[in-house]
């Protein structure tokens, strides 16, 4: 403690023992700043905020340099959210001892980072912002405000009390209630929050005594029927029936009449929804199979075309291969007429019937050489015997107007010697004669052609004269 | 019961930080020691 004189150091006289000044009455000033700072410390301690700074603040009215009342009165304003509050007191302290003070850290601490200065300066512009909606009785915006504000500074004591504040006039005991058990973590004992609780305690009790006691009233008037009877009142309870069990039955039906709705509302469209998927993928592997299956239908369709195709082919070949077969059996006809032949040649009816199945036109350019050279010898020695023999046969069958037998035997007869001109002019008439015209005038023609300038041939072209005018 | 109205009259808008200088140093720093020191000087020269 210094002199206020002299600025000397005091001793524990009541005067300065430099200047000698009375200094009794100042150092009594410096121990109640002392005395009331100790007291702010103390109730600091047990987080009675309020009562530290209404403590800090009075050792400050009495000593303005008591440094350390200040630097605690500034942590304490910092620690309710009231930053620049704290910020100032930090600042006078600073100014009043620069070195050596650990305000100095604090505002560094502060000052130093921009981010920090700048939520403080957004909370404090925005708890303004809720007090102004307040004041516009906008109560729904102060709340969003209040929010925001306290997630930036959950200290903010004056925020908490603010919000409850607005929730006690809206009626929401329990937030505000809620919002004050905050305050009082931060604040142990400020006189407002505890105001407030105090309200909010007072308000909750009452109801609860009122519907405490419309639950009584309400229980008692269930229970009892109150009537006059002349000068007595009577109260009689009421009787309550017992559960029949007519009643237990007919719960037992509520009951699984409501379980059958939970299975059919709730279970019963899961349970479909899950075999409806059964459903598709069955439905899916069904569909993939059948494609497959189509592919190999289609797969097998085309080795039933190519397959057809060789059938086809393989069928030319053997019909090829057939007529190879023919020749050979006309080899084999025309070896047997030779047999014939040689063994008795005479019977020439007999060799004509076995040359007569060799088909001449069918063997074509395939008969060999020798073949022709062979059938041509015995054609030129047997057919006209033949040929005889059935213009014989034929000849009298148009005698005796057998066409049909007539035709077949001079036909034949005519085939193996196409030199017997009577016998295909006979062949003529006997189509003429059967009503076979056509090949009757074929005929006539196929005389007139083959054997000309003969006695035939004119009757033939008279004859074919004869039938055009017909 | 409590009255909105005044209850709300008992909040005030909290100092800015632009603020902050101008609160300084409008702050009454005058304490019981400067009275007393003002007071002695007083008498003396009375």
């Amino acid at each position: 403690m210094n002199c206020y004189n002299c600025g000397c150091r005091l001793s524990e006289k009541d005067f300065c023992t430099s200047c000698g000044a009375d200094v009794s009455v100042y150092k009594k000033i410096i121990h109640i700043s002392n005395r009331f700072y100790n007291d702010g410390l103390e109730k600091a301690n047990v987080r009675d905020l309020s009562g530290a700074i209404t403590s800090l603040r009075q050792s400050l009215k009495f000593n303005k340099n008591n440094i350390k009342a200040r630097n605690l009165l500034g942590l304490v304003y910092f620690e309710i959210g009231e930053v620049v509050a704290a910020l100032s007191e930090w600042v006078i302290s600073k100014n009043i001892r620069s070195s050596k003070n650990i305000a100095d850290d604090y505002i560094n601490a502060i000052q130093t980072n921009p981010a920090r200065l700048d939520t403080i300066n957004q909370t404090i512009k925005k708890y303004n912002q809720a007090l102004a909606y307040c004041t516009q009785d906008s109560l729904d915006l102060a709340v969003i405000q209040l929010k925001k504000v306290l997630s930036l500074n959950s200290k903010f004591v004056r925020a908490h009390q603010l919000l409850a504040l607005i929730y006690i006039h809206n009626e929401e005991w329990e937030k505000a209630r809620k919002e004050l058990l905050k305050c009082c973590n931060i604040d142990a004992n400020n006189t407002s929050t505890l105001r407030y609780l105090k309200e909010i305690d007072h308000v909750s009790s009452v109801e609860e005594d009122k519907s405490k006691s419309t639950r009584e009233k309400k229980k008692e008037n269930d229970e009892v029927v109150r009537y006059q009877s002349g000068n007595e009142t009577i109260i009689q309870p009421i009787n309550t029936k017992e559960q029949s069990g007519f009643s237990s039955i007919f719960n037992i039906i509520i009951g699984a009449v409501i379980g059958l709705a939970v299975a059919w509302f709730l279970i019963l469209p899961a349970r479909i929804s899950s075999a409806k998927a059964n459903i598709n993928q069955e439905l899916k592997t069904v569909s993939e199979q059948s494609d497959v299956k189509t592919s190999t239908i289609a797969d097998l369709q085309q080795q039933v075309d190519t397959l057809t195709a060789s059938n086809a082919e393989l069928t030319t070949q053997v019909s090829s291969y057939e007529g190879d077969n023919g020749t050979l059996q006309a080899s084999n006809s025309l070896l047997k007429a030779a047999d014939l032949y040689i063994a008795d040649a005479s019977d020439v009816t007999i060799i004509a019937d076995v040359l007569a199945t060799i088909d001449e036109e069918a063997m074509g350019d395939t008969a060999s050489k020798e073949f022709k050279q062979l059938y041509d010898a015995l054609m030129a020695d047997v057919g006209p015997k033949v040929s005889e023999s059935y213009y014989s046969t034929g000849y009298a069958a148009y005698k005796k107007s057998d066409y049909t037998t007539a035709i077949t035997d001079l036909t034949k007869a005519f085939e193996f010697d196409n030199t017997n001109g009577e016998a295909l002019y006979n062949l003529a008439n006997a189509y003429n004669k059967n009503g076979d015209v056509t090949n009757a005038k074929k005929t006539y023609a196929q005389v007139i052609e083959l054997f000309p300038d003969t006695e035939r041939a004119k009757r033939a072209k008279d004859s074919i004269a004869q039938l055009n005018n017909e | 019961m409590i009255n909105f109205e005044e209850e709300l009259k008992k909040f005030h808008p909290s100092l800015e930080v632009e603020e902050a200088e101008e609160a300084i140093y409008n702050q009454d720093l005058t304490d019981m020691a400067d009275v007393l020191v003002g007071m002695i000087k007083d008498m003396k020269e009375e």
